[in-house]
Formats: structure tokens, sequence, C-alpha cells
């Protein structure tokens, strides 16, 4: 099963991520990921694995 | 009760028969030669010998998070590639235990960081400390005696978070003493890249105690799930604040008299706030059934008529200003929740904001630090319940403000 986790020594809240996968991430009130459920579910690791490479800061695991 | 005065320590007693403190009561400080009237040289055991004994009196790390200490030590390779790390670095402001201990009786932590060296066949063994005195202490210990040339006693940098075994791992390595993120496991990756076998002070004293009594002596005081005594630090309305070395399994009702439902904090400022303290014994599996943790030994609990909300806002400050600032859920949020638990006792706060916080920052950091923060601050807000709902109404309770937990100076 695929899961998403955010490395928090490196997150710099970009909210890129929300951005990109808004259907698992949504950002809290200083603009930082909540992930609700990190389970991925397969129809969407495609576009996980996408926010990830998009992550500046190279903060957001997919794995 | 016995009890011990330490110039640097504060108030030392214990009830019922000394172990740890053994020896205290009279001169304070206990060296070399005093030491070893009292416990003799430390007696080495195998790393199996040690496994079996540490399982039968089912020994728990002193630091805080517990642990069983037999697990940790089976988990470590054995040779000279193997570290030992005393963490003697206390960064609970409110817990003194540990500094007692290296003052009082720093040969019993050498002697146990030898057995441990013994047993994982390796001569590397680092002691790790912040208070000058306890520094001081340990430093004069090991050069009184011949058997501990290995050892290196080292001084770490201040801090709460500083004080964590793996931002002290970091600390010794990088000079940088902040936590690495949750993958870095001591035991794989510990001093200097070593496995390191990584302990508080006190655990350390009870493994001395127990090779030296064998595990029947051992077991002959505390409770039958976990034997032997532990030290605690006691504050406020307790039966005699300061260190206090208790058998495992004292009820808590004998340390705090009277007063049966006032709030208590249990395990220190990441520790909890509850009213039920009084029925618990004191052993570390009952408290974590309550949840309530032992954490680092503290247990305070303020004077009657006094504003419990203004202190715990005073330590929700602290507890924010500790942020070591690399994970952005607890630099921003430890403060807005800081901002939240003065906002209560103004009377202005918000229950329902302050809870959407405390979700917000429970769990996202890479250490354990927001955690224990979040734990201090939502038990403070479901036990004082009534105290906010009286600041809500009258804008203040009117008591003069508790003042029973200590704060670095800084930070008051
Ligand atoms: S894109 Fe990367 S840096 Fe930005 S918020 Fe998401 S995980 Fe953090
Ligand atoms: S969680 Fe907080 S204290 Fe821990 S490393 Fe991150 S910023 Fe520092």
């Amino acid at each position: 099963m695929t899961s998403i986790a955010v490395d928090w020594t490196r997150c710099e809240g970009h909210g890129i991520c929300a951005r990109l996968l808004h259907e698992k991430i949504s950002l809290d009130e200083w603009g930082f990921p909540l992930i609700d459920e990190p389970e991925v579910e397969p129809h969407l690791v495609k576009a996980a694995r996408q926010a990830a490479m998009a992550c500046p800061a190279l903060a957001l695991r997919v794995e | 009760m016995t009890i011990i005065d330490n110039a640097h320590a504060g108030s030392v007693s214990s009830l019922g028969t000394p172990r740890l403190l053994a020896g205290v009561d009279q001169v304070g400080h206990v060296d070399a030669a005093h030491h070893r009237a009292l416990h003799g040289d430390p007696v080495l055991r195998s790393r199996a010998w040690l496994l079996g004994a540490m399982r039968e009196v089912n020994l728990l790390g002193r630091g805080g998070a517990a642990f069983p200490v037999a697990t940790k030590l089976e988990a470590m390779p054995t040779g000279s590639s193997t570290a030992i790390l005393v963490n003697g670095s206390e960064g609970e402001p409110a817990s003194r235990k540990d500094r007692t201990l290296m003052t009082a009786v720093p040969h019993l932590v050498i002697d146990g960081a030898l057995v441990a060296a013994h047993a994982l066949d390796t001569q590397v063994i680092t002691i790790a400390i912040h208070d000058p005195w306890s520094y001081e202490s340990l430093v004069r210990a090991a050069r009184e005696r011949p058997d501990a040339d290995a050892i290196s006693v080292v001084r770490t940098r201040d801090g709460f978070v500083g004080g964590e075994i793996r931002a002290v791992i970091n600390g010794l390595n990088a000079g940088v003493a902040r936590p690495g993120g949750r993958r870095h496991l001591p035991h794989t990756h510990g001093m200097s890249g070593r496995p390191t076998f990584a302990s508080n002070v006190e655990t350390f004293a009870q493994i001395a105690l127990l090779t030296g009594m064998g595990v029947a002596d051992y077991a002959r005081t505390g409770s039958p799930v976990e034997p032997g005594s532990s030290l605690v630090t006691l504050l406020g309305d307790v039966v005699r604040p300061g260190v206090l070395e208790v058998p495992n399994g004292t009820p808590l009702e004998m340390l705090l008299p009277g007063q049966a439902d006032a709030p208590v904090l249990i395990g220190g400022y990441h520790g909890t706030w509850t009213r039920a303290a009084h029925d618990l014994p004191l052993t570390r599996s009952s408290l974590r059934a309550a949840g309530a943790p032992l954490g680092a030994g503290v247990i305070a609990r303020p004077f009657p008529g006094t504003c419990v909300l203004s202190e715990v806002a005073a330590v929700s400050r602290w507890l924010a200003a500790e942020s070591t600032g690399q994970c952005g859920p607890c630099f921003f949020g430890l403060p807005a929740l800081a901002d939240d638990m003065q906002a209560f006792a103004d009377g202005t706060g918000s229950e329902a904001q302050a809870i959407r916080r405390l979700e917000q920052v429970r769990g996202r950091g890479a250490c354990a630090h927001p955690d224990g923060a979040v734990q201090f601050m939502s038990s403070a807000i479901t036990t004082l319940a009534d105290d906010i709902r009286v600041h809500r109404l009258h804008g203040a309770c009117g008591r003069p403000p508790s003042a029973v937990l200590p704060l670095p100076r800084s930070a008051r």
C-alpha cells in the first residue's frame, strides 16, 4: 500500500503539495500540509508521486 | 522517612530505606571510599545474566519513555564498536532527580556504566551532562577511581529538547543539540555513528544496584509488577518538596496527603494534568494506563487557593520558546497555543480554537516535543475546565498565581 508522509525538518510550507494533491492534503492555518489519511488510494498514486517531485524542499515522501 | 539535606539539591529524602541514595543522609556526597564501603566493587555480569535479571525485575528506563531496558540491551551488538551513553542532561526544568543523583552518588552512576560496558564487551563510555555541579561531581568521581579511565564526561548544551537522547547524540556528534528526525534511532546511528546503548543516569544507577544486590534482594522492595525504587521530584503541596526515593507501588496518596481531587501534574512539562492521581500506585505501568505517565518523575500539586491557569500559561509560553524551529507546525503552532492558554487565564479563551490547534500540532514534528507540549496543554484544558469557566465569567479568579512550577529565569 502506498502512503505519504511529510519530513517536518524539510518542509517549508510552500503548499504546492496541497494544490497538486488536494484530495489528500489541506493546509493548516500556518500553511503546512495536513494529511488526514496517509494511505493513498490506487487512483491517486500518480498524483501523489507528481506532488512529491514538485515539492521544492523534497519534503513529501511517497512510499 | 529519611531526610537528607544536600546543598545543591534542595531537600532530598526517602520513603523506607534509601538504596540509590544510601549514605547520602550522613554525608550529602558519597565519595569513592564511602561508596565502596556501602556497595563494594561493581559486580560485572555477562550480557545473558543482565538480560535475565532486568526482565525479572521489569527494569524500565528512567528518562521518560519507560522503555524496558532489557529490550534495548538485547538489540545491541557486542564489541568495541558499541558505545554506552549515559544521559545526564536533565533538560526538564521541574525535575531535579538526575542532578541530585549525580551530585550525591556519582560512583553508583559510574558503576552502572561499567556494568553495561562489560556486558556489551566495550570500553567506549560517554556521560553527557548539562548541569555544572553534576558535571564537576562526575569528573571528580571518575578521577577518584582507577577503573574509570575509559569514561569520558562531557558537557551538553542547555535546553529541554536538547536533553532528548537523539538531540544529545547529535549535539555530541555535530555540535548542534537538536533532534535529527524520527528515523535516526540511537541503537543503530548513535555516538559517532556507533550503535549506542543510551539511557538516563538513574537507569544506570539501577543497573549497578541490580548486579550488586542480585535479583532477590533488589526485588525485596517495590511492587510485584515493578520491583525496586524510583526517584521522583515533588513540587508544591506535597508531603515533602524536593527529590524523594520511593518504593515502586507507593500509593500516590502518601505523597499527596489531603485535597483528594486537586489538579496534579504528573511527568513534567511534557506530562499530564489530572484530578485522579490520589488513587493510583506509583508504578510506571499503572500511571501509563491511567493516561498520566510518570515521564521524568515529576509530581506537582499547586497549593489550594491559587490560580493554576496563570501558571499553565507561563509553562506553555516556555514550551513554545523551546521549539528548535526546524518544523513548521511546532514552530508556529506552539506560540499560537501559548496565546490560547494565556487567553484562558485572561478570561477570553476559546476552547474550540485551542482544541482545533492542539489537533493540528499533535504528531507533526520531528521529535516528541510538540506531542509532549500538546499533552500538557490539552490535559490542562480538561482538568481545569471549571477554572476556565470562572475566569471567563469574572475576567480572572482573584486568587494569587500558583508558583510551584520552576522555569529557567529567562522565561518568567
Ligand atoms: S510542497 Fe513540500 S515544502 Fe511545500 S508544503 Fe508541501 S511538503 Fe511542505
Ligand atoms: S518538533 Fe519542534 S522541537 Fe522537535 S525538532 Fe521539530 S521544531 Fe524542533
